[in-house]
């Protein structure tokens, strides 16, 4: 089975991010980048289907900056196969729209059986691009998905739902998109590291591929930071009787908790 | 950027570093029990620690000198005891069969000692032979097709789960002038009849770490089990193989101090007394200035000692000089982050009391801070004027 990844580099989790000047982006200085971990969580998925299934290939793509690089490196030293960039000026302003648009043409080159994205990615947290990919192909998709495995003619694939989860079938090519699950993705492996530095990392000029990069698009208009926490209020004097009754009151009329 | 270390060498690090962060739930009960935790052996294996320092055409990463010092303080940071084991089984154990093993031991011992299936172990030490140790007692002797081995080594880490030990022994009669003739390095498997690995010894430090007396009673091994030249192994084994393993040494002080100040410094800023984080007392905080100063300084003489050995240039001056300052700066910093903590630091709970147990160890195994210094004089009294 020929699997293929689709990443996305977003800064951090464990980064404070601070808003740009413009407010339309974020600044870029002293940010770390890392795989977003919905995405980490499709590589391990994948993966797991490669351990169990020794003839898989898996491939990974991103369309993002030079640096996305890094990320596609990480994801060979994780165990990946291959990896593709897409990269081409404006590619960081990219909408949602164009940038499935754009991963769809290298899926038509590629012809995998299945491509898995995370479900969404923890910078934007907008949970579209995979959808948008496998409307531009025209395949299924599923989301919110936790395991599948190859069975007669197609493929299984476990969708989380409330309580439990739904097992659906798809008979050729899809897209998966994939939810957190019990496995945490895997470290690189210290030979796995050695092997992706000598993995060649081919790119391709975004505006090249012949997507059409236009269309219905969103803009950011203004990013502002979220409004920075009041002190607590602490109730320490007085007779415990009296104060669990203040705390109540408060609770009532000034928090609305209860 | 850090001089000496490329983007290779700090990936390889991070990778252990995020390995070892998921490791620490394991290490109060291993203390305790003073048994190393096997299971961990085969992560390692897998994790491809084992093989950092074995070149790829055996079956290694081929990393560098530099990588496998940073993996080690990485690994000391969080708990020294599996740091000394990993050393010992990868750094001088593996080095020796990589540099003076033929096609035929390296095909045969090296996927031992990467496999998982245990970490090997070094015999150089004696009874009555330690800093002297060309003055060791043990013996080899010819023996139809092979050679018998007889003697006792002494505080030998990995013995009880090793698959194979290096074990230094000496071939013909000792001779005064010529302190290191005859003596040979011999790979024995260590279930080899007439080979017995003691208790493990109650030590002060490393706990987790086992150490054991390993006596040979006619220990018979094959002709294909001598490393490297019958009657030289001294200085190709022993002196050679300190090299490296001094900077393995000057790597797990670095990481024990490492530990122990990331501890120190979280609890200054979280600790009050006097109605302010005890981090804001100019004692606290001068404690802390110096020994991360002396920290950085150590990992620089450690990163230049092992940048040279990548180098082929000569590193036994500065082998010696990263072991001495590193292990001597992990005593004085581990003390100031016991004292950072108070009586809560003298408590085990804390986890910092641990630090300064395992870096006592540091100033004495692989020679003791008197023998660098007499390494590091030779050097400084042998150099053209």
């Amino acid at each position: 089975m020929k699997l293929l990844v689709c990443v996305k580099q977003v800064p951090d989790s464990t980064v404070r991010v601070k808003v740009a000047g413009d407010q339309k982006a974020i600044v870029p200085e002293g940010v770390t980048w890392a795989i977003s971990p919905y995405d980490e969580y499709a590589i391990e998925l994948a993966l797991e289907h490669k351990d169990a299934n020794p003839g898989t290939t898996v491939g990974v793509i991103t369309v993002g900056p030079p640096r996305a690089r890094d990320a596609l490196r990480q994801a060979l030293a994780m165990g990946c196969d291959d990896a593709t960039l897409v990269t081409g000026a404006d590619v960081e302003t990219l909408g949602g729209l164009a940038t499935a648009r754009a991963l769809a043409k290298v899926v038509d080159e590629v012809t995998p059986d299945l491509v898995l994205c995370g479900k969404q990615a923890s910078d934007d947290d907008q949970g579209f691009v995979g959808q948008a990919l496998a409307e531009t192909l025209g395949w299924p998709h599923v989301a919110i998905v936790t395991k599948f495995v190859a069975s007669d003619g197609g493929t299984e694939i476990w969708k989380e739902v409330e309580g439990g989860h739904e097992v659906w079938k798809a008979s050729g090519p899809a897209v998966l998109t994939v939810q957190k699950s019990q496995k945490d993705p895997r470290y690189p492996s210290l030979p796995g590291i050695m092997k992706a530095k000598k993995k060649e990392i081919p790119e391709k000029d975004l505006a090249s591929l012949g997507a059409d990069l236009g269309g219905p698009s969103v803009e950011i208009r203004a990013m502002e930071p979220p409004p920075a926490r009041k002190a607590g209020r602490v109730m320490k004097d007085g007779d415990p009787k009296a104060l669990a009754a203040e705390l109540a009151k408060l609770l009532r009329d000034e928090a609305r908790v209860l | 950027m850090t001089p000496f270390v490329s983007g290779t060498d700090r990936e390889l690090a991070e990778a252990v570093r995020g390995f070892a962060r998921g490791i620490l739930g394991r290490i109060p009960a291993a203390e305790e029990s003073g048994e190393f935790p096997r299971d961990l052996i085969g992560e390692l294996a897998s994790l491809g620690v084992l093989g950092l320092t074995v070149p790829e055409a055996d079956g290694g990463v081929g990393a560098s000198a530099v990588a496998f010092a940073l993996v080690l303080e990485e690994l000391a940071a969080v708990w020294p005891s599996l740091a000394v084991g990993v050393a010992v089984n990868s750094g001088i154990v593996a080095g020796t069969v990589a540099r003076l093993g033929t096609p035929g031991q390296r095909a045969r011992l090296l996927p031992q000692l990467m496999d998982g299936r245990g970490l090997a172990g070094f015999c150089l030490t004696e009874p009555s032979s330690g800093s002297d140790a060309a003055s060791l007692r043990s013996t080899a002797r010819r023996d139809g097709e092979g050679w018998v081995i007889d003697g006792q080594k002494l505080f030998v880490t990995n013995a009880r789960y090793a698959p194979f030990l290096i074990v230094l022994a000496r071939v013909g009669a000792a001779d005064l002038q010529r302190p290191h003739a005859g003596i040979t390095a011999f790979a024995v498997p260590t279930d080899v009849a007439g080979v017995t690995i003691g208790p493990p010894e109650k030590k002060s430090g490393l706990l987790a770490s086992e150490t054991s007396t390993v006596t040979f009673e006619s220990a018979h091994v094959g002709v294909e089990s001598v490393i490297g030249e019958i009657g030289r192994a001294f200085g190709q084994v022993a002196l050679a193989g300190l090299d490296a393993g001094r900077i393995g040494i000057a790597a797990q002080s670095v990481g024990i101090a490492r530990g122990a100040l990331d501890r120190a410094r979280a609890y200054a800023q979280e600790r009050r007394q006097f109605g302010q984080a005890i981090a804001s007392f100019q004692a606290v905080r001068l404690s802390l200035a110096e020994a991360r100063t002396h920290l950085e300084a150590a990992r620089m003489l450690m990163l230049r000692a092992a940048w040279r050995k990548d180098a082929g240039l000569p590193y036994t001056r500065e082998a010696a000089q990263a072991k001495l300052y590193a292990s001597e700066m992990a005593n004085r910093v581990t003390y100031a982050a016991v004292q950072t903590f108070g009586g809560y630091g003298y408590m085990r709970e804390y986890g910092v009391e641990r630090y300064a147990r395992d870096a006592r160890a540091t100033s004495i195994y692989e020679g003791t801070s008197e023998v660098q210094r007499l390494v590091i004089a030779r050097a400084l009294l042998s150099e053209a004027a």
